[in-house]
């Protein structure tokens, strides 16, 4: 822990870290060395272990570091398990952080959070308005990796964070599967994961856009339906997915459409290997829009995905109309690719947390 | 910018270019790579999109300057 500022109280030091570029324009919880501390402990790691570089401005996240922005964005203990996940999920060279901080595109990192930590370390909520605010863990964990990017990273918009517009996930941006509700299997065992591990994964996302149908059992093609217009949500020709192709994207069946597609026998590789399907266009349709883009296509039709696993498919939300999806960047080296990191739980400590520190004293 | 000096340090020579916008942007870069003097040349923004007479006025504009870059001068 170094260059330690000074202030003569909380209101003041917030201004100072106001000041000095280092939050996300909401007040923080000012990071006192025991706060810190308390974190770090939490991680059961030294503070300065480094985890790895962060873009644009390479600078060292340090355990200490990563920390100091979750004691800010009003992290517990407990919640520690995810931030690490997603810190090193985003590290990961695959995942391209300094090119989509610097891109112009409004991309953020999406934390998806599967198995047994959405409880432990949270709860992290997969329910009625997981991405929206009043769910702590949810706002905080989101809050804490952006607060790594800005303060590690360097991220500052106009500067060195591009985008030109942005989108409100960029403050906060994570949920968890509600896996025990849903019909199909959890996410992270598609991606190769046992049931019992937890898992985070991250991909730089568009906001969610909602995409509204209305199920109607006694139509045969009710389940087509649904893909087909899941499938206009996730690369019509206004999202990079259309234009730049290659990218990720997610789709978020909330339960309702989620048991429409399971009761017309679709599981998962059947779900994501029509949405694959429904997104061979024809390259004139891209030509129109885009000549420039379409140039580099040979052939009559082209692919917004690679492979349907470029698709990521979770269940989560309230039931009812709105299933959501998020489009990406589709660009850097690695062409926006999710990251997926196994998050070990045993090797984080049970600290109590910052409330009950407050209480003793 | 990062294109250009991941290539100057594959020993090739490089000028990167970088719109009037984007200035702020390349100047922060270079400092983070350790490569503060990067040659680098500004150009009118916005260029996508704004015709070929224009992209070749602006070429026409710009050739000594990337050239000159490119030859350390």
């Amino acid at each position: 822990m170094t260059d330690l500022l000074q202030a003569v109280d909380e209101s003041a030091a917030l201004e100072m870290l106001h000041e000095a570029g280092c939050t996300d324009g909401l007040p923080v919880i000012v990071p006192t060395p025991d706060r810190v501390s308390t974190l770090v402990l939490a991680t059961g790691l030294d503070a300065d272990l480094q985890l790895g570089s962060m873009g644009p401005a390479n600078g060292v996240a340090t355990v200490g570091k990563v920390a100091t922005a979750a004691v800010m964005a009003g992290c517990l203990p407990d919640h520690m398990p995810i931030v690490m996940g997603a810190v090193n999920a985003v590290l990961d060279p695959l995942f391209d952080l300094a090119e989509m901080q610097s891109t112009t595109h409004c991309t953020a990192p999406l934390i998806i959070v599967n198995g047994p930590g959405r409880h432990s370390c949270g709860p992290v909520a997969s329910g009625f308005g997981a991405l929206g605010p009043g769910h702590r863990a949810n706002a905080c964990i989101g809050r804490a990796l952006r607060l790594c990017m800005i303060n590690i990273g360097g991220a500052r918009p106009g500067e060195s964070d591009m985008a030109l517009l942005g989108h409100p996930g960029k403050f906060t941006y994570c949920l968890a599967e509600d896996e025990e509700h849903s019909p199909f299997t959890a996410m992270h065992t598609d991606l190769g994961f046992a049931p019992d591990d937890t898992v985070v994964t991250v991909i730089g996302a568009e906001a969610p856009h909602s995409v509204m149908y209305s199920g109607d059992a006694d139509d045969s093609e009710d389940a087509n339906k649904l893909l087909e217009v899941l499938a206009i949500g996730l690369a019509n020709m206004a999202t990079n997915n259309a234009v730049l192709t290659g990218g990720g994207a997610v789709v978020i069946l909330n339960p309702e459409h989620a048991k429409i597609l399971h009761d017309n026998d679709f599981d998962r590789r059947a779900i994501i290997t029509k949405l694959w399907q429904l997104t061979h266009y024809p390259t004139e349709r891209l030509a129109y829009f885009s000549a420039n883009f379409a140039a580099r296509i040979k052939g009559d039709t082209y692919r917004c995905f690679d492979k349907p696993e470029d698709i990521l498919l979770l269940m989560a939300g309230g039931s009812g109309l709105y299933s959501m999806v998020m489009p990406s960047w589709c660009a850097g080296a690695n062409r926006n690719q999710y990251v997926s990191k196994k998050v070990d739980l045993e090797q984080f400590c049970e600290v109590p947390a910052l409330a009950a520190m407050a209480d003793q004293n | 910018m990062r294109d250009g000096i991941n290539t100057a340090r594959l020993g090739i020579p490089a000028v990167s270019l970088v719109t009037e916008d984007f200035w702020p942007q390349g100047n922060f870069v270079a400092q983070a790579l350790g490569m503060p003097s990067f040659p680098r040349v500004q150009l009118p923004h916005p260029l996508a999109g704004t015709g070929t007479a224009h992209l070749r006025s602006v070429a026409e504009a710009m050739a000594a300057q990337i050239i000159g870059g490119l030859k350390n001068d």
